[in-house]
């Protein structure tokens, strides 16, 4: 085909000038400004004070953001472990020729499109809250003494249930993509299976799992990449200030960067640039680790 | 196809026309309709709040008595606190903003214009009087000592104090004839509301810490509660003060005086259960009759007590957090003179009961009345000499902070012990 | 059917999980609805249903506020971001899914780096920047970054979908005397209409529920997209202790969004599962 230069350029142009201007660039400031101690966001290059490492040491031994990188990691690892086996449970029932499963999957996938404020609030000031919440209520009603006790935004209970309902919303997004990979699956497969005597789990381990290799590896990437920004979610719990429960290192960046709620205090704007470098250091070792461990090897069906 | 395409392109071509729009009207703002003083006010409160309801009426009957000043308000809410200071390193044009005056002394003196001459000139609306001597004294005090140089950077309204606020009606059907002055009494009272059928105590997570820093502020000073949560060695926690504090709050818990929901409360829950009548007592800011008006009433039965004594303490019920929200100009102002009439116009007189009355607030202005509500809170008020930060230091370490809430939460439900919330704060 | 089941009763416990689920999810909503034209006390004294109606909760919420605003702001946010994204996103992933030059795959593999970094990354220089030039607070602003932070995704989502076109189209266009970037806008650009409609369904609900990078670059009231504008109500209703206002504001931003997805459910979920699956 012939090329044609001028065209190239135009064609790309805009897009290298937008990723430049906003990733390149940013990325790149923030790196260097996490060895800084920069007291406003807005302070010219020339009023950064060189730190080095300094930062990432407060950060290591400040117990709010060891705390919130706690709960960062819990939150993946748990967050993800529900989510996933819930999204899968999901795509195999609503992929075994159920009756109404688009009316299902629809529903299911609704949390997805609505704002998470909204949804937040629904959860934070009805089913949870301890005076008239929808689990009190249940647990009442099926005289479930302990349960119906338990006070679901005290500060033991405040980070399962804001994981609860963070994955609530969650699971229909990756039910969907799961759905997707399973009907790609020729059914020759299963038939196949079926002959040779299988039952329905090992159908679905032996087939359905490893065919699923590939997906899994991009849900995890993706499921990654929305763990590390979980910010919204913190604000709607713990709306005025951030509490060991519910913080995550954005909550903790936005604090460092902006100022608190209640007190006067230091503003240390490296730091939350320090958060921003280990945070992105993360993903990329993420991306690393699943890329290798779920090595793509190429089914042809 | 090119359905779709056409359809984008207009769609594209119609948005950013609105856009364009959208943003020139808002630039050229009032040059249209003839005015030259240009004011822009972010606010602290939510439009919906009736401060706000009044100051926004307020602020449009400035505007009819000068037709030549437009002033635009931005109700912010209180995140404010995140979002004014940025703005103002923006550049972006701000005249005026409000806060609470610790915080706007300490976090934005720096944008903020001196008023000391204006305080001392006299206006229309302050009866012949100088600025500073037609308002309550002591506020225009404090601004000045907040900023460290003795010089106003604020003009307060809106005056609390955090005290005790309790629901006179339970004290009375529990036969507590006088308010708490130490804790002994205070356990008395709370001994007294219990058999009478009242939950005597509650709180939010929003202020759960204030009843720590009060406690140990009773008995050690804030400043001594200040270097307690700032000190990184933590060997402070092991002060007998410490200990003594926290088998207090243990005991309240054992006894069955906190709400049974106290560790669960998310703000403002507990404040509803003081509305519902059902717990007698919340250490709070006056400001608390007016934020739960929607649920009691103006009916309801407020009564105030500064926070008690300690056996051995060294602070007295003179000691306590109080202050006033208060406005700031930016230094940059180009009208500062215009910026502070509307000021005095807002904070005197017509106005300044206006919004008390409306808020169920404290009138700044010395010869205005009081709200019934507060009756009680006005002689907490003017026996207060000494000033405790907010929570009286509890808050000085952000990072600690979050840790010592849940801590103290824990211990409030019953599920630490003393010992236990020491431990948890090392 | 992936697995068969001959009897029905095989399929009794996930008829039984999904119901649950969407009761569960019914209630939930439900309530709220209730919730919101009941009053403060009713809510906590457990009385939703007896405490009477009150639309006035509604009334409230959209006069006192500035809904419709939030709306026009979320409206205008998404539809140009939407677009914009497309016109810089496409012609790019054009030129890299067909042409092969000297950076052309180190370049594809930047781009996709930059769906790894996290915002948090991005967004201290940004606010530096925008200060700096003094465009801070304008919506263009607001649209300008939303189509810079989507156009990575876009980019690779449509890359994979141009390199599916045979290449016969660009080449009957050229013999018919078409330049090749008419080629491209008449021949081609239509034909990858359906992963550019399953992409900017994806844009849209990022656009939609946006909330960080408005929250830091959107100060004033006016310029706030919905769901800033519903956390702020939120707050305000929370300060007032107007508990049924409150819900009466999370209905108000649910309800447009909710009516949109009834419509459009189908089209949204055929666009996630065709595009999300490939690794």
């Amino acid at each position: 085909m012939k090329k044609s230069k001028s065209m190239m350029i135009i064609f790309l142009a805009p897009a290298v000038l937008s990723y430049l201007i906003i990733f390149l660039y940013p990325s790149v400031r923030t790196a260097f400004m996490s060895l800084f101690k920069v007291e406003n966001i807005t302070d010219a290059v020339s009023k950064w004070e060189y730190v080095g490492l300094q930062n990432y040491q407060g950060l290591q031994e400040s117990s709010l953001f060891v705390q919130s990188m706690k709960n960062l990691v819990n939150i993946w690892f748990f967050g993800g472990l529900i989510v996933f086996s819930m999204a899968l449970l999901f795509s195999v029932i609503l992929t075994s020729g159920i009756k109404y499963k688009s009316f299902y999957r629809a529903i299911i996938y609704l949390p997805n499109v609505v704002s998470a404020v909204a949804m937040g609030t629904m959860w934070m000031q009805y089913v949870f809250s301890s005076r008239y919440g929808l689990l009190k209520g249940v647990f009442e009603s099926l005289h479930l003494t302990t349960l119906t006790n338990i006070q679901w935004t005290s500060p033991d209970m405040i980070f399962i249930s804001l994981l609860i309902a963070y994955c609530f919303g969650m699971i229909g997004y990756y039910m969907l993509i799961f759905m997707a990979a399973i009907e790609n699956i020729p059914t020759s497969f299963y038939e196949a299976a079926t002959l040779a005597g299988a039952n329905i789990w090992q159908k679905f381990t032996k087939i359905t799992l490893p065919l699923l290799k590939d997906v899994f590896r991009t849900n995890i990437v993706l499921w990654t990449i929305s763990s590390v920004a979980f910010f919204i979610w913190s604000q709607v719990f713990s709306p005025l200030n951030p509490e060991p429960g519910t913080v995550t290192p954005m909550v903790y960046m936005y604090q460092m960067v902006f100022g608190n709620n209640m007190v006067v205090t230091d503003r240390n704007v490296g730091a939350g640039a320090a958060v921003g470098v280990i945070l992105t250091l993360i993903v990329v070792a993420m991306f690393a680790i699943t890329s290798k461990l779920l090595k793509s090897d190429e089914y042809e069906y | 196809m090119k359905g779709l395409k056409r359809l984008l392109i207009f769609l594209m071509v119609t948005m950013l026309a609105l856009s364009g729009c959208a943003s020139q009207n808002s630039d050229a703002g009032g040059s249209d309709d003839g005015a030259k003083v240009e004011l822009v006010y972010w606010s602290m409160w939510n439009s919906t709040e009736p401060q706000a309801v009044a100051l926004e009426a307020g602020i449009k009957e400035f505007m009819e008595k000068n037709p030549d000043v437009k002033v635009t308000i931005n109700w912010n809410g209180r995140e404010i606190r995140k979002t004014l200071q940025p703005a103002l390193d923006n550049g972006q044009k701000i005249d005026i903003w409000d806060e609470d005056l610790e915080r706007v002394t300490k976090n934005w003196k720096a944008y903020a214009l001196n008023l000391e001459d204006y305080l001392k000139k006299t206006y229309d609306t302050t009866d012949g009087k100088r600025y500073e001597d037609a308002v309550m004294g002591s506020l225009i005090e404090l601004a000045r000592y907040f900023s460290e140089e003795d010089a106003a950077y604020a003009v307060p309204y809106q005056p609390f104090v955090f005290a005790f606020m309790y629901n006179k009606e339970h004290f009375e059907a529990a036969n507590i004839t006088e308010t708490p002055k130490t804790w002994d009494e205070f356990l008395v009272a709370c001994e007294k509301l219990k058999t009478a059928g009242y939950v005597p105590l509650t709180t939010d997570d929003a202020y759960i810490d204030t009843l720590l820093g009060y406690h140990l502020a009773r008995y050690k000073g804030y400043e001594w509660v200040e270097t307690l949560v700032q000190d990184k060695t933590n060997a402070l926690w092991d002060d007998e003060a410490v200990l003594k504090t926290a088998e207090n709050f243990e005991y309240l818990a054992t006894q069955g005086y906190l709400s049974d929901t106290v560790g669960s409360n998310k703000w403002p829950a507990g404040q509803q259960d003081i509305a519902a009548g059902t717990v007698s007592m919340y250490l709070n800011g006056t400001w608390l009759v007016n934020e739960i008006m929607g649920s009691t009433g103006p009916d309801f039965k407020w009564g105030t007590f500064s926070y008690p004594t300690v056996e051995g303490g060294v602070d007295g019920q003179n000691a306590a957090n109080y202050g006033s929200q208060a406005f700031q100009i930016n230094k940059n102002c180009e009208n500062p003179d215009v910026a502070f009439e509307l000021l005095v116009y807002l904070t005197t007189g017509k106005w300044d009961t206006e919004i008390a009355k409306q808020s169920f607030g404290v009138p700044v202005s010395g010869t205005a009345e009081w709200p019934s509500q507060l009756n009680e809170a006005k002689s907490v008020f003017e026996n207060l000499n000494q000033v405790y930060p907010w929570a009286a230091g509890i808050q000085a370490d952000t990072d600690k902070l979050p840790i010592i809430a849940e801590a103290f939460t824990k211990l409030l439900s019953g599920q630490f012990t003393a010992k236990e919330f020491i431990e948890a704060m090392k | 059917m992936r697995y068969k089941m001959n009897k029905k009763t095989a399929m009794l416990p996930g008829y039984a999980m999904l119901n649950l689920w969407i009761l569960f999810t019914f209630f939930l909503i439900g309530w709220i609805v209730v919730a919101s034209l009941s009053t403060t006390s009713g809510i906590f004294g457990g009385k939703i249903l007896s405490s009477g109606f009150h639309p006035s909760n509604y009334s409230k919420a959209l006069f006192t506020h500035n809904v419709a605003t939030y709306f026009k702001n979320s409206m205008l946010y998404t539809f140009t971001a939407c677009t914009g994204v497309i016109l810089i996103a496409a012609p790019a992933a054009y030129i890299l899914a067909r042409y092969k030059f000297k950076f052309s795959n180190v370049m594809e593999s930047v781009f996709v780096s930059a769906l790894g970094i996290p915002q948090i990354m991005i967004i201290l220089p940004l606010f530096a920047l925008v200060t700096k030039l003094n465009i801070a607070n304008s919506r263009l602003l607001l649209i300008i970054l939303y189509i810079g932070i989507n156009v990575p995704f876009t980019l690779f989502f449509l890359i994979t979908f141009f390199k599916t076109i045979p290449k016969d189209f660009e080449e009957a266009a050229a013999i018919d005397g078409c330049s090749p970037m008419k080629t491209f806008w008449i021949v081609i650009f239509p034909l990858a209409q359906p992963a550019i409609v399953t992409v900017t369904i994806f844009n849209f609900i990022t656009v939609w529920n946006e909330y960080f990078m408005a929250l830091i670059f959107a100060n004033t009231s006016e310029l706030r997209p919905v769901a800033v504008g519903l956390y702020s109500m939120i707050q305000s209703m929370r300060y007032i202790g107007d508990w049924a206002g409150m819900f009466a504001a999370v209905v108000i931003v649910f309800l447009p969004t909710f009516l949109l997805y009834i419509f459009l459910s189908e089209k949204i979920i055929a666009g996630v599962t065709g595009g999300g699956v490939k690794g």
